[in-house]
């Protein structure tokens, strides 16, 4: 099919190929040229072979010397002259000379190579850095334009704190049962018997277990993880995203249920089995090493696990145990049992780049719903479900999603699932909340409803959103994959058509391959960390990490600064991660630690099969 | 883990036979088996409704091995004794 003169133009460089019968003696114009992007698929089954094809640009106004058939790749001998290459001299913004800052030169990064910047004399020279990386399959290098000379940050406005959050920290080491709910020095006691209270709250619950599992019996056998969640509650006057926060160490919330039937709560297949095989220790949403879980074993009535009202009436059964943990640490007056206070500080950065982060999350229904905004941390308790408002998006402060204002109910594939526990320490929002060159505006969190023309209609409201903060560049992310990644597009394209650069953060690799495109998806990170690129069942392996963080907020500024992110590869190379890993370290100075993959854990006998 | 068929990509088509908050059931034509999917998997342009045809590209499915895997012959057991455990626990209780 010919392409437009306006797409020949974007893709002057790409390979001329005939797009169809064309007579010796024709002047060849765009009409005459297929679309390049089904070359790759063309050479991969052998029908097309494009050495020494000639360009876009070098073939448009040149005369054909013979009548060729369609799809005959356009080489020199085919037509009269090779066209020259309009040298398009944009009008180089000229380095406009700052005061005193004379004879800055730069030498362009390269993959693996070293960013040098020699200033011969100066002073009051501003530099910020583009950084560059890529993700998706796409290594990303990119050239600093030697004639701009250095960005220079022009507004040194003093940055603006809008609010604090501090974490007061209190340790637990042991947890036992115990007339009531307390907490004594570092023990915790729960009630013996609060499982009728919990059951008796929902009218869906039949049964609930509480096992309280220490390092000792990690390796036991456990339902599916339906959620991780923190302990916390607010102190009183607090409200959620200010103010102080109690939070419990060393132990943490599980969710995990079937129903009457036996069948598991959450979606589908097998992530049931023995704790320790099927959990990535220390991630954002999973458990740490060495904490102690308080796990549910819900049972729901039969069939509604894949109801609506089922996943939720487990984790409100879950939430009067937790409640009732909250009141008795709200009780506690002794300041010597804080161990540790973690103050938040949300800064605006008046004259800096302007960025938001655009969370998707799951709303489709039933268990793909999550809570928004509860009075406390992960709590249930003055929480909207997203799906009920309609999936559109809704603004929150990065201070409000690291004090749990999301309740996840989410029950999608355990390896790419946010947990709740996994936006309580979400690596993007606290990256972007404490890097000096970016202004955070706010964090928007839309939901992914089920029908397309839905997910449209959320997406424009996303495009309007980030239209409305008049932000410099954005992030889209999504967990796991599906129609999700739709919408996770259609977001992509709202935002990037208003001339907004775009980051997006998915976990994609073989698996969970993006099923749509469009042209502002240029610049994809992707989360995978599983050796083979699949969706493995253990928990939290998929999810964002600080190293994707920062590999997409290197990415984001270097598109800020307008430099060139490098094309994605056709298929999935875990290769490019780690050369753009590689290539950041080598500018910062400064080592990114990468997280450990299912490899680290005791091999089960299904993943020996899987990958030996 | 490789497989001997996996580009054989075949045309299919379904009926959409059961309706939940997450998931569709699907009866594949043909007399060829059933499938039920959560709803992120389904591209939906229209309201699901019940008797909707659906089509998708299928290959056919190959075992990966001779051996059992251990873990989900255990998971196997587990459910079943879970769920012998619930019913007899169950018997003459009324749910509230």
């Amino acid at each position: 099919m010919a392409i437009s003169e306006e797409y020949a133009k974007e893709h002057a460089k790409s390979p001329a190929v005939l797009c169809c019968r064309a007579e010796k003696g024709v002047v060849l114009t765009c009409h005459n040229l297929e679309d390049p992007a089904i070359f790759d698929d063309l050479v991969d089954s052998g029908l097309l072979n494009l050495d020494g094809v000639l360009t876009i640009e070098q073939v448009i106004g040149a005369t054909l010397q013979d009548t060729y058939d369609s799809l005959t790749p356009l080489t020199p001998d085919k037509i009269d002259a090779i066209q020259e290459v309009k040298e398009e001299k944009e009008e180089a913004p000229k380095a406009e000379p700052k005061a005193a800052a004379p004879a800055a030169s730069f030498s362009a990064p390269v993959v693996g190579g070293t960013l040098k910047i020699s200033i011969g004399e100066g002073k009051d020279i501003h530099v910020s850095m583009p950084l560059v990386s890529g993700g998706n399959g796409g290594a990303a290098t990119a050239t600093i334009p030697s004639e701009g000379g250095a960005p220079v940050a022009t507004v040194n406005a003093e940055p603006k704190l809008l609010r604090t959050l501090t974490r007061h920290h209190y340790k637990i080491t042991e947890v036992k049962r115990g007339p009531e709910t307390k907490i004594e020095g570092t023990t915790l006691y729960i009630r013996e018997g609060i499982e009728k209270d919990a059951i008796a709250s929902q009218e869906l619950v039949y049964d609930l277990k509480i096992d309280i599992i220490t390092p000792a019996e990690y390796h036991t056998y456990s339902e599916t993880i339906m959620d991780v969640q923190p302990i916390a509650c607010k102190e009183k006057g607090s409200e959620l995203g200010s103010g102080i926060t109690r939070v419990l160490d060393g132990v943490i919330m599980m969710v995990t249920g079937t129903d009457a039937n036996g069948v598991q709560i959450g979606e589908f297949g097998s992530s049931e089995g023995i704790l320790d095989e099927n959990i990535m220790w220390n991630r954002p949403g999973a458990p740490d090493k060495g904490e102690i879980f308080i796990k549910t074993q819900v049972t729901i009535k039969e069939g509604t696990n894949m109801e609506r009202p089922g996943p939720l009436a487990a984790h409100s059964a879950t939430d009067v145990i937790t409640q009732e943990i909250r009141e008795a640490l709200k009780k506690l007056d002794d300041e010597s049992l804080i161990v540790d206070k973690e103050t938040f500080e949300q800064y605006r950065r008046p004259g800096k780049k302007k960025v938001v982060i655009v969370k998707e999350i799951m709303g489709q229904g039933a268990m793909h719903d999550n809570l928004l905004l509860p009075q406390e941390p992960v709590g249930v308790l003055g929480a909207r479900p997203n799906v009920d408002l309609g999936n559109v998006p809704v603004v929150v402060s990065p201070l409000e999603v690291l004090d749990g204002c999301i309740h996840a109910l989410t029950c999608i594939g355990p390896a790419s699932k946010e947990m709740s526990r996994h936006y309580w320490r979400e690596p993007l929002v606290l990256e972007t909340l404490y890097d000096p060159d970016v202004d955070l505006v706010g964090v928007v969190l839309v939901g992914s409803p089920q029908i397309n023309a839905e997910k449209f209609y959320v997406s424009r409201r996303v495009g309007m959103t980030c239209e409305a903060l008049e932000v410099d560049g954005a992030f889209v992310t999504t967990e796991g994959f599906g129609n999700n990644h739709i919408d996770f597009a259609s977001h992509i394209e709202q935002i990037g058509m208003r001339g907004i650069p775009v980051v997006g953060l998915s976990f994609c690799a073989k698996q969970g391959a993006l099923v749509v495109g469009n042209k502002y998806m240029v610049s994809m990170v992707d989360n995978n960390k599983s050796e083979g690129g699949i969706e493995n069942e253990v928990l939290a392996n998929n999810t964002l990490c600080h190293e994707d963080a920062v590999r997409a907020l290197c990415m984001l500024k270097a598109r800020m600064f307008g430099q060139e992110v490098k094309a994605a590869e056709r298929k999935w190379n875990p290769a490019v991660k780690d050369s753009n890993i590689e290539l950041i370290s080598n500018v910062t100075g400064k080592p990114i630690e990468r997280v450990p993959n299912e490899t680290s854990l005791p091999m089960s006998q299904k993943r020996k099969e899987k990958y030996s | 883990m490789p497989m001997k068929y996996g580009d054989k990509i075949i045309y299919m088509e379904g009926i959409i036979v059961r309706i939940t908050d997450g998931a569709v059931g699907i009866d594949l034509k043909g007399r060829l088996g059933y499938l039920e999917i959560p709803m992120r998997m389904l591209i939906t342009d229209y309201p699901i409704r019940l008797g909707q045809e659906v089509g998708f590209n299928m290959s056919f499915i190959e075992q990966l091995s001779d051996e059992p895997n251990e873990t989900y012959v255990n998971n196997q057991i587990n459910k079943k004794r879970a769920a012998e455990q619930i019913r007899s626990a169950g018997k003459g209780e009324t749910h509230a």
